[in-house]
């Protein structure tokens, strides 16, 4: 990257896709030794992606390299820069910055049963999670991922649910609050499903991704159920600007989410969750 | 990009205080100090603290008659020179499809002159963010090395003022590249540190072995006295005025049609939309809330982000007392916070 961390590299969208309602997949290939970067981004880093002339706002990075040189970005739509990416089509140039942030340490994930939840667009920065363990399955036990999302419409990445049920060892569990006609799976809170499901604590880690009502109550439970604060792993995210550990917003007590995070074992934040609320 | 470790501590490497590179000194009266002053604004920007509209602050001087004759420290601090309220960062240029971005770098060599030791500390505070601690700021960088700091020794502490209190001192040649310190008719000075020394006119002045006797202030715990404080801004404005809160947002502004800038700007964690996040959900919403932000920053998490030990983030410049429209006092909050511990 260049010598100043603050200029985004250059990205053209190669590929844009509705995921849910008011979400999008944006996929970018990267310009100028952008690519070069990223080639060694790690599940539960983010970037910021830039709508020119609009800002700048930061995002999960929702694939591994190794699934592709392009990277992945699932964008709701919030504000405006969000809502200017997403009137952006094939073609059009935007800006990406990072990756940013530690990740999950997957290697020190190995030989456990790993239990995924996911509330609405905090699926994507677990995508690159399941990705990886799909792609290295015979590293770890079993895969028990947990879905969630308000209404059946926001359930992101609902076509790659195939894939994930198909793989060996894996379960997939999907809750809605408000279901609608069609809807054949559970209804209610993902800590409803949670309890219904209860995979066990032994040898297990959980990863936990989703609004901060939902991490708060979710880890909560993990916790009551006898999952070892060390091994329930969050991600988390805080009003940020710079990603570098500078800009000072971002703070949880102590840390910051942008460099000491965004992902972080409930060891280290359990005290502080309250203050995220 | 240098990646973050995935878990455990950041790398930290500050020292807060420096050490003092050179000691070489000279007497200087009033005029010599004058005629000096008119060279270096002849021959690049001088910031000075200059009477604006009853308020003094640091701004470009064009000669020596223009600098505030008395003064104790400007309202606003030095930050603004290293850290602008508003910096470009690039522009950007769209085509069609194409687009490029420009980086845009400021190039001047700036001097400043009447630096109060606060102030300077203020500056070192910075940089254990913007230079000591990865990534190193682009545009911090390139300011603080195109700057040299004329340190100005203060004979007492102003209304506000509690320095002594969080380990500085009114006469600390800690912070800035050449330190005066008024004498009988006139100065002595000090180089502190190798751009100070270069700074210094050779063979025109007198050399000394008079050394500054450390002020009696230096450590005395003072505490402010609370009938003098003004008041006069609005709720957030502590962090404007402080040499030490560093909070920015980035924005893009439009120049012309397909012409943008990319700019960084202060932010006061006091603002209500502070931690506002899209959707409207506001964390740490409450006033209450954020002050405590705003002095466990300062005393704790600034310190602990950013490796500075037992050192506070605070230089007790007593500027954030002075503004403050409702009375908030930042050393009783500390006389509080120290109880509690
Ligand atoms: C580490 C991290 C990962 C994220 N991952 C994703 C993701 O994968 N997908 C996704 O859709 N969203 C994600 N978000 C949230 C996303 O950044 C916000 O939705 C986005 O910033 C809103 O920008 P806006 O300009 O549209 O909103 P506006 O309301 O117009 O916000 C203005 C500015 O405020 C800041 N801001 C507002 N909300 C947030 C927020 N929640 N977090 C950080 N800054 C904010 C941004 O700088 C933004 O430009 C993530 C946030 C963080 C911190
Ligand atoms: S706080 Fe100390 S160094 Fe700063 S102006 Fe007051 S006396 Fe001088
Ligand atoms: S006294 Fe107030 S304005 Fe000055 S450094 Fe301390 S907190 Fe900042």
């Amino acid at each position: 990257m260049s010598a100043n961390p603050m200029l985004p590299y250059l990205g053209k969208l190669v590929e844009t896709r509705d995921l849910a309602a008011a979400i999008t997949l944006l996929r970018i290939e990267l310009l100028n030794g952008g690519g070069e970067a990223f080639r060694t981004s790690q599940p539960g880093q983010f970037a910021f992606v830039s709508a020119f002339g609009l800002g700048e706002a930061p995002f999960g990075i929702a694939n591994t390299p190794q699934r592709g040189t392009a990277v992945d970005f699932a964008v709701a739509r919030l504000g405006s820069v969000t809502t200017g990416l997403h009137e952006l089509g094939e073609g059009d140039m935007v800006g990406v910055r990072g990756p940013l942030g530690n990740w999950f340490p997957m290697d020190k994930f190995k030989g456990k049963s790993l239990v995924v939840l996911g509330g609405g667009i905090g699926g994507a920065p677990l995508r690159p999670v399941i990705q990886h363990v799909l792609d290295h399955r015979a590293d770890y036990g079993r895969l028990t991922i947990l879905w969630a999302a308000r209404r059946p419409d926001l359930l992101v990445f609902t076509d790659e649910y195939d894939e994930w049920r198909a793989a060996p060892d894996t379960s997939l569990h999907l809750t809605v609050d408000t279901p609608d006609e069609a809807w054949k799976y559970d209804t209610g809170l993902i800590t409803q499903l949670l309890e219904r499901t209860a995979p066990l604590p032994e040898n297990s880690v959980t990863i936990t991704c989703g609004p901060p009502v939902m991490i708060y109550h979710t880890t909560n439970l993990l916790a009551k159920m006898g999952f070892p604060p060390e091994w329930n792993y969050v991600t988390l995210e805080a009003r940020m600007h710079c990603g570098l550990g500078k800009c000072g917003r971002c703070n949880l007590g102590e840390k910051l989410v942008c460099v000491d995070g965004p992902v972080f074992n409930m060891e280290a934040v359990g005290d502080l969750l309250e203050t995220y609320l | 990009m240098k990646k973050a470790k995935p878990e455990g501590e950041r790398a930290k490497s500050v020292s807060d205080k420096r050490p003092v590179e050179y000691s070489q000194r000279w007497t200087i009266s009033h005029k010599e100090l004058e005629t000096w002053l008119d060279g270096i604004a002849a021959a690049r920007t001088l910031l000075a603290p200059r009477d604006v509209s009853g308020v003094t602050l640091y701004r470009p001087v064009a000669n020596s008659a223009e600098i505030a004759p008395v003064f104790t420290r400007p309202l606003l601090s030095v930050k603004g020179v290293f850290f602008p309220p508003t910096e470009r960062m690039f522009t950007i240029h769209k085509t069609g499809l194409e687009v490029q971005l420009e980086e845009t770098f400021p190039e001047w060599e700036t001097v400043v002159f009447g630096v109060r030791p606060c102030d300077a500390r203020g500056a070192r505070l910075l940089d254990a963010i913007f230079l000591n601690t990865n990534p190193v700021d682009a545009f911090y960088a390139r300011r603080r090395e195109n700057t040299t700091l004329i340190g100005l020794a203060c004979k007492e502490l102003g209304p506000t003022c509690f320095c002594t209190s969080v380990g500085g001192s009114p006469d600390d040649a800690s912070g800035v590249d050449i330190m005066l310190y008024e004498t009988e008719g006139g100065y002595l000075a000090q180089a502190v540190t190798e751009k100070g020394r270069y700074l210094i006119p050779g063979g025109e002045w007198k050399e000394t072995d008079l050394a500054h006797q450390p002020s009696a202030a230096g450590s005395q715990y003072h505490v402010p006295e609370k009938d003098e404080w003004p008041g006069r801004f609005k709720d957030d404005y502590c962090a404007y005025v402080c040499p030490t809160c560093r909070c920015f947002v980035v924005r893009d502004e439009v120049l012309a049609p397909g012409e943008f800038e990319r700019l960084r700007c202060w932010d006061s964690c006091m603002g209500e939309n502070y931690r506002r996040v899209a959707g409207g959900h506001k964390p740490r919403f409450k006033r209450g809330e954020r002050q405590r932000n705003r002095f466990f920053c300062k005393f704790y998490y600034f310190p602990e982000q950013y490796g500075l030990g037992a050192a506070s983030a605070c230089t007790g410049c007593g500027r954030c007392i002075e503004v403050c429209p409702v009375g908030v006092d930042v050393t009783e909050v500390l006389v509080d916070m120290e109880e509690q511990v």
